[in-house]
């Protein structure tokens, strides 16, 4: 958790690596710490998030302070929020005991925090992933205007179910790192122009090529 | 190899995709002839091309939704069409014939594309020989509303596992497709499309897309260009198809988006199959380290996607078919030319 055992390149590759998802367990806890407490590791953190965001869709694009502001703000209120340290008492009894300390229970708390606003940044990978899942129909239709907005309103686990259930009984790799790849959404477009269940006929080609926005505009 | 791990895959799924459904279906009416099936797709086909209709056409698949207006007018040989999207952003598709133009109008560009491969499909169902037929159960079950209109209902199952089936409405008047399932391996519906309200038989007005489709001032012009090629003369050869495909397209192209500031990239080759309902894409380019991170695996609603590297190169498969086909597709792809 001490920053002093990163050297800044090892925790931007870190960093990098908690954002593709292939950081577990105590190195993701690092991570996130280190995340939480360096405010240019923030600042790099929202970029790269914003620039996948933007790579998907120009209607992504947002101001990435309002991001910080929000996680700041829930870092905030969480500081303030007695209900949070109810919980952590129980942890401490049981499974480490209470005789780590003060110091011990700030780190947690780091952690803590910093867990939540990691939760803030699965949401918006939900969004994204959900913009694409629906190659089928209609993924930026959806992601256009209100991207963050529609994206929430609507039940998210759905993609995610269809995504584990993709092949049975065959080595799935679907990572939300090649999801929220424009590249995937290109091919799919360029598939798109020419599929579509064709049975149905002219129009019904064009409206799923249609209902596809492509990444060009 | 891969040929090998797939077989026993697609005969299970071959013996659920018949057997399941089969039972639930026994007292179903008996699978319609070649010919008939040929009769019933064009019929939907030729009352998608030839019928002016208007209404709210909608999509959802996956746990999303959207809707687009469309109105279709055809006036002797000439086929125009209007779609705007209801939801996202703004966005409006015009065509005439094979001229396809989308607007962005918040953002002014338009793109124009020639689609004349679109053309590929009704040859596939009047050529004579009967593959859907070979590879698609077709029975007719009943009449079912939609939209306002009486429909006749057809389901359309697959003969292996090798692609997905279909639940098709079409209007019992017109033949115009009203509603459509496509049908997982499991018998679960990956994704529908249908009117929520159509009015068929409306007074043509082609005037209306031909003008919005002149209507360019301010608006920055794209044109993206298909080029045919061969996949033999790109140095590649398909050993084996996939049971039941063709190929109907082979065109090398910029898959990018036309603005993206990003350099240029190279060509893809795109070749195109289908089995005369459903359709997989072939995508060759250049392996690029930086652009092509790991081979993947995704499913999502009816398309599947597999993408991996085949020594310098990277091969992306997208298709509308369960994950077995991709991978046939994927076995079969050899380099021929160093």
């Amino acid at each position: 958790m001490s920053m002093g055992t990163f050297d800044e390149e090892g925790a931007r590759q870190a960093l990098s690596a908690l954002a593709d998802g292939e950081l577990a367990g105590a190195d993701g806890a690092a991570a996130c710490a280190a995340w939480s407490a360096d405010a240019a590791a923030r600042r790099d953190w929202h970029a790269w998030h914003l620039i996948g965001d933007v790579l998907r869709s120009e209607d992504l694009a947002s101001d990435p302070g309002a991001d910080l502001q929000f996680c700041v703000a829930v870092r905030a209120r969480l500081a303030v929020e007695p209900v949070v340290l109810a919980p952590m008492q129980r942890r401490n009894v049981g499974v480490t005991g209470s005789a780590n300390g003060p110091r011990a229970r700030s780190g947690r708390w780091m952690f803590g925090s910093a867990a939540a606003a990691g939760f803030v940044l699965v949401a918006g990978t939900f969004a994204v992933l959900r913009t694409v899942d629906t190659p089928a129909s209609v993924p930026l239709a959806l992601a256009g205007g209100g991207a963050a907005s529609t994206a929430a309103r609507v039940p998210a686990p759905a993609s995610a179910v269809v995504l584990a259930e993709a092949a049975p009984g065959d080595a799935v790799i679907a990572d939300q790192r090649l999801i929220r790849d424009a590249q995937l959404d290109r091919y799919l477009v360029a598939h798109k122009q020419f599929a579509g269940t064709s049975a149905l006929g002219v129009p019904s080609v064009f409206l799923r090529s249609a209902t596809v926005d492509s990444a060009s505009r | 190899m891969f040929l090998r791990a797939v077989a026993p895959l697609t005969l299970a799924w071959a013996a659920l995709a018949l057997g399941a459904p089969a039972c639930a279906q026994a007292a179903a009416a008996t699978p319609a002839p070649p010919s008939e099936v040929r009769a019933w797709l064009l019929r939907i086909h030729d009352a998608a091309s030839r019928r002016n209709f208007q209404g709210t056409f909608v999509v959802s698949g996956g746990g999303n939704v959207a809707s687009a207006r469309i109105a279709h007018f055809c006036e002797g040989p000439n086929q125009y069409e209007r779609i705007e999207s209801l939801d996202g952003r703004q966005r409006k598709v015009y065509r005439h014939n094979d001229v396809v133009q989308t607007v962005w109008p918040l953002s002014h560009v338009a793109m124009i594309e020639q689609r004349g491969m679109l053309s590929s499909f009704p040859a596939l169902l009047q050529a004579g020989d009967d593959g859907i037929a070979e590879w698609y159960e077709v029975r007719a079950e009943g009449s079912e509303r939609v939209a306002g209109h009486e429909a006749n209902v057809l389901a359309i199952r697959p003969r292996d596992g090798l692609r997905y089936g279909y639940r098709l409405w079409a209007d019992r008047a017109s033949g115009l497709l009203l509603r459509a399932e496509v049908i997982g391996e499991r018998g679960d519906v990956l994704e529908t499309s249908a009117f929520s309200d159509v009015v068929i038989g409306i007074r043509p007005q082609p005037d209306s897309v031909t003008r919005a489709m002149r209507r360019l001032d301010g608006f920055r012009v794209v044109n993206p260009v298909l080029t045919p090629t061969r996949l033999e003369a790109e140095g590649w050869t398909m050993r084996q198809l996939a049971p039941g495909f063709r190929q109907v397209s082979c065109v090398s192209r910029q898959i990018e988006a036309p603005d993206d500031p990003a350099s240029p990239q190279p060509a893809v080759i795109q070749s195109i199959y289908s089995d005369g309902l459903t359709y997989v894409s072939v995508f060759i380019e250049p392996f690029q380290a930086e652009r092509h991170p790991k081979a993947m695996f995704a499913a999502m609603g009816a398309t599947s996607t597999l993408a991996q590297r085949q020594g310098d190169w990277w091969v992306t498969i997208v298709g509308d078919t369960p994950p077995a086909t991709l991978k046939m597709f994927a076995a079969a792809l050899e380099r021929r030319k160093p």
